[in-house]
């Protein structure tokens, strides 16, 4: 069983890789594209939850901090999901530039995103829910997104 | 523990990194204006007067303003910790660095010592100013990365280079001290290129390449360790070439080693990186790659012929180190300028690419490339140098201009105030 730092930052490689695949269909035409943007935002919506629905709770729940990193982390998911949205409404309006405007800004937003959480709140996770990580990444596994 | 990276409210000021963003070009442009009025002759000696303005506009002027400015940013994000007062402190130092730069020039330029009095004063406070809070800031953190360890053993060379490099302009008012100027001179140039900026870079690359361009990593091993080897070897340099120097090419050979592995092991990463889109950055980094190889070798053959093309190995060591920071403003720049202003709520705000004219960056990279070939040129056929110093103002002419008409993005926005959009709130 993984940790669920492992099992977090494993899921953001995952959707950097669906990134770079939307990216590259993109470029040659937006239209191909689509397909594998519902992918990646699919696969990047289901993470958010897998933080927002269970592992932040969790992590709320036994260190009390409600105000702190996770907050910070689920104004930072709202700030990515406009850009995604954005991304889809500019494929359907068959702007490349728009959408490679977007997804060029998604990304970097999305990588300090990222290493702020595997740095920081991960270590912090896996140190605070070390004895109930089994459980919270089974339930991250199984959760079905909204 | 610190988490509050890139919240706007503890992100440091967007001033902060824009102020020593946008005064960099402004020295190389300096720099290349001191190269036009410069008689050729004198710049086959790496230690003429003119030779050593010039270089000083470009390494104090450029190099140093970039990283600094960029410490402010990475601080945050790399290493979770942020700088105290930063607001202050980068202010201070800025407007020190920037007279301390140009009384320097100026006082070396025209045998002035009371300039250069003041430039030891401004140079040294403001460099100690930076370096000693960023050190400060590096303590707090809890989670030591390559990176942070890139940063802090790069500061540690930075410390060092300042000192000597304050000794060597104090022997330019104090006769008595120049007899050490150029064993000091060897130490602190090299030091300074690839221990402050060398291991800067190396240690932010681990990072910023793999995120950028869904790259693949570098190793543990080498991340763990190249830093480490780097920084022996410089020691191991110093030490043979002050008191063995017949064996001082075995610690520039391991020195340069590394560095070209480096070099080789970037440009194959990024060969393999996921993310196929490529951009102007990308195009730099490939080219910096280039001059750090070439640069790398140069220097090592330059070992038998006593280095009479040293001139050559700093252009493209210079060629390197230049290509890098500028390909990184063309991502950092638009990205600051995005976060700020959709921190404060505007949505309707141009995208990270609508900022920057691709074309007028294409052709300033095309000067800038040029007119380094061209440099290298100039030591042996000195006919053109003119022309070259030309294209290398030039090229910094249009940096500066990408760079305002970005932060001008900034205060439009900021003025006119678009529509808030709070959907991201909901």
């Amino acid at each position: 069983m993984s940790s669920i730092k492992e099992y977090l930052s494993q899921d953001h490689t995952r959707c950097d890789e669906l990134f770079a695949k939307m990216e590259d269909r993109a470029s040659k035409s937006l239209d191909n594209a689509k397909e594998s943007y519902e992918e990646f935002a699919k696969a990047t919506e289901r993470h958010f939850q897998m933080e927002e629905r269970v592992m932040f709770l969790e992590f709320e729940a036994k260190t009390g901090m409600t105000e702190g990193p996770t907050s910070m982390m689920r104004h930072e998911h709202a700030q990515m999901r406009s850009l995604i949205k954005q991304m889809g409404e500019a494929i359907e309006a068959q702007n490349s530039d728009k959408f490679f405007g977007l997804s060029e800004t998604l990304m970097i937003l999305m990588q300090q995103h990222n290493m702020k959480e595997e740095q920081m709140l991960y270590t912090m996770a896996q140190q605070h829910l070390s004895a109930e990580a089994p459980r919270v990444v089974d339930m991250m596994e199984s959760m079905i997104v909204e | 523990m610190q988490f509050n990276g890139l919240s706007l409210e503890q992100a440091p000021p967007i001033s902060a990194p824009l102020r020593f963003y946008l005064t960099a070009p402004l020295f190389a442009i300096l720099a290349g204006i001191l190269l036009l009025l410069s008689d050729a002759s004198a710049l086959q000696s790496r230690y003429s007067i003119d030779s050593i303005v010039i270089t000083h506009a470009i390494t104090i002027g450029f190099m140093s303003f970039i990283m600094l400015g960029s410490l402010t940013q990475m601080l945050p994000v790399l290493a979770g910790v942020k700088m105290y007062r930063v607001d202050l402190i980068t202010k201070a130092s800025h407007l020190a660095l920037v007279f301390g730069t140009l009384f320097m020039i100026m006082g070396l330029k025209f045998e002035m010592p009371l300039l250069n009095t003041l430039a030891i004063i401004l140079l040294a406070s403001g460099f100690f100013a930076m370096i000693i809070v960023i050190f400060m800031a590096i303590k707090k953190v809890k989670n030591f990365t390559p990176t942070v360890t890139g940063m802090s053993v790069s500061l540690i060379f930075a410390l060092f280079s300042v000192l000597m490099g304050l000794f060597l302009l104090f022997s330019y008012i104090d006769a008595d001290a120049a007899i050490y100027r150029n064993i000091v001179a060897n130490t602190h140039s090299v030091w300074a290129i690839f221990g402050f900026a060398g291991v800067l870079i190396v240690g932010v690359t681990f990072q910023v390449l793999p995120m950028f361009y869904v790259a693949p990593k570098f190793k543990d091993f080498y991340q763990k360790r190249v830093i480490l080897f780097i920084s022996l070897s410089l020691v191991l340099w110093m030490i043979t070439s002050l008191f063995y120097e017949a064996y001082s090419v075995v610690a520039k050979l391991w020195l340069v080693l590394f560095f070209a592995s480096f070099a080789a092991i970037f440009l194959q990463k990024i060969k393999n990186r996921k993310r196929k889109v490529s951009d102007i950055t990308l195009l730099y980094y490939k080219t910096s790659s280039v001059f750090l190889a070439l640069g790398s070798i140069f220097w090592i053959v330059d070992e038998y012929y006593f280095s009479e093309h040293i001139v050559v190995t700093s252009i493209l060591i210079g060629g390197f180190i230049l290509s890098i920071m500028i390909g990184m403003l063309y991502k950092i720049v638009p990205f600051l300028i995005w976060f700020h202003l959709n921190g404060m709520g505007y949505m309707s705000i141009p995208t990270m690419n609508e900022m920057i004219d691709k074309k007028w960056a294409r052709i300033q990279f095309a000067l800038f490339v040029a007119s380094l070939m061209g440099f290298v040129f100039s030591y042996y056929v000195d006919a053109y140098l003119s022309l070259f110093a030309l294209a290398f103002i030039i090229s910094m002419v249009i940096l500066q201009y990408n760079i305002i008409t970005a932060v001008l993005i900034y205060k439009r926005v900021k003025k006119t105030k678009p529509d808030f959009d709070m959907s991201a709130f909901a």
